[in-house]
């Protein structure tokens, strides 16, 4: 197909909107490289940083909300169009999650840090954001290169992240029955593994959105999903 | 598992009103419609889009064999309206006609009073007894075509001197009064402005109850807002035909893609 309008102004207008969801991409991708980091390194510092740059995150979403409300308003998008517009939307509000649960994350080492390490938790939490930021910067760029393959590849991740905080939400638990005062810090603990688990469903659902903007439909939800907990 | 058949399906409770098989159109030696195949529903909108030139007004027109009246244009295949093929030798052109309303581009009322208007279709088929029957029927056609309350009090008035939108709405209400069971429109509104274009798009959904109404538009909104079918023409070839929310959202055909979303095809 064409990539082509003959009004050249939509053709701006899209990539336009196109490049704020990348420029947005890479900010929650940083915010999650460098969440995690400042728990590694029970760097408050980072972590301070990480809640100040979440408001460009915020103001990006609201930027590409207005920009995709105008299109619609102006252009009347249709098929391709319309469905790129559908999809960034939701993306966009994908990622402003994801950026919020990376900040909270940020957060809740300002108040870890005051608290009993808890041995381990912390290299297993990096890896489980690790893993979800290399699905969030694969996906962008299935979104980018129109890739179904790529998208659907990312779509099947999702498995081992959920896997990970199912390790991690026993490990806490025995870790809480063995000594009271590791509640607190489990909690916490527990919370940002449940967050980073939930930031790979947005990515999955990011996934979903750039398999639906190519092929115009809905991936068939047959994924293997791991169980959520296994009460003990 | 069962297959249903390509077609036809128990449970689908549209029936076909229109059907054409193999329609070839030349204008002399331009073949202006390639072998079109097309069943169109009774009581749906269905909208021909796409560029000048592609046939879509040429096969709307072979609907009612307006195409008879041009000496150089043939017409071969078929075109069935409740399975009775319209091209036969004993279909009467002006009983088909009546069956088939149109509408066009233009405005075009007689030079006549706003009642002669709308009386003139009934009188000649001789669907009114007396006086006060045909009264009811303009009465009836005029509610119909959206324009009763305007006109009303003034239907001696010529038709001419009517606003373009209540000419257009004027036609409309003539077309429909000898109660056809097909209206055909050609680009309806492209003289209208946008609150008579909105009245006649809000006509067209109120006449779905009774017709099938097909409609030529070069607004693709248009077609998104008033049909339930659309169907995109190229070239001659109709390229593709499904539902509207399907071809609006994603079409199959690349060349519909072109179009709909205003890219260089």
């Amino acid at each position: 197909m064409s990539d082509q309008h003959i009004v050249s102004a939509f053709d701006r207008d899209l990539e336009g909107i196109q490049a704020h969801v990348m420029k947005m991409g890479g900010l929650v991708e940083a915010a999650i490289v460098d969440a995690s980091q400042s728990l590694l390194n029970q760097d408050e510092e980072l972590s301070a940083e990480v809640i100040r740059r979440d408001q460009a995150i915020d103001d990006l979403d609201t930027l590409i909300n207005e920009e995709c409300a105008n299109l619609i308003a102006l252009r009347a998008p249709a098929a391709l169009d319309l469905r790129m517009v559908l999809s960034v939307m939701k993306i966009s509000g994908n990622l402003e999650r994801i950026g919020d649960y990376a900040k909270n994350m940020a957060k809740r080492n300002t108040v870890l840090v005051q608290l009993t390490p808890i041995e381990g938790a912390r290299g297993a939490l990096q890896r489980m954001a690790r893993e979800v930021q290399l699905m969030l910067k694969d996906v962008l760029d299935a979104f980018i290169e129109r890739d179904v393959e790529k998208a659907q590849d990312v779509l099947l991740r999702d498995r081992d992240v959920d896997q990970m905080y199912n390790a991690l939400f026993r490990e806490f638990l025995t870790f809480m029955m063995e000594d009271p005062r590791h509640i607190t810090p489990c909690m916490h603990l527990h919370f940002i593994a449940k967050n980073t688990e939930r930031m790979g469903d947005h990515v999955t659902s990011i996934a979903e959105q750039t398999i639906y903007l190519v092929s115009g439909s809905m991936p068939e939800d047959n994924r293997p999903k791991a169980t959520r907990y296994e009460p003990e | 598992m069962y297959d249903a058949p390509q077609l036809g399906n128990a449970m689908d409770q549209t029936t076909t009103k229109i059907s054409a098989r193999n329609v070839q159109v030349h204008y002399g030696d331009t073949h202006a419609i390639k072998d079109v195949n097309v069943d169109i529903d009774a009581k749906t909108v269905t909208a021909f889009i796409g560029p000048s030139g592609c046939g879509k007004s040429t096969f709307l027109r072979c609907i009612n064999r307006m195409n008879d009246t041009i000496d150089i244009c043939r017409v071969t295949g078929d075109i069935l309206i409740d399975g009775e093929d319209i091209y036969d030798k004993r279909v009467d052109p002006v009983q088909l006609r009546a069956k088939v309303g149109m509408v066009f581009q233009k405005p075009n009322p007689f030079p006549k009073s706003i009642y002669d208007n709308v009386a003139y279709g009934p009188r000649i088929h001789g669907l009114a007894k007396n006086k006060s029957e045909l009264d009811e029927i303009v009465e009836k056609s005029l509610r119909r075509g959206a324009i009763w309350d305007e006109v009303k009090d003034r239907l001696d008035a010529p038709g001419t001197g009517l606003s373009g939108g209540q000419q257009q709405r004027l036609c409309i209400a003539r077309a429909v009064a000898t109660e056809p069971e097909v209206l055909l429109m050609d680009e309806p509104c492209s003289a209208l402005d946008p609150i008579a274009t909105a009245q006649v798009e809000e006509l067209i959904d109120e006449l779905r109850s009774q017709f099938s109404v097909v409609i030529v538009t070069h607004s693709m909104q248009q077609a998104a807002r008033v049909s339930q079918k659309t169907a995109f023409f190229h070239l001659g070839n109709l390229v593709e035909f499904g539902d509207t929310t399907q071809i609006f959202t994603n079409p199959q055909d690349e060349r519909t893609q072109n179009y709909i979303t205003g890219r260089i095809g």
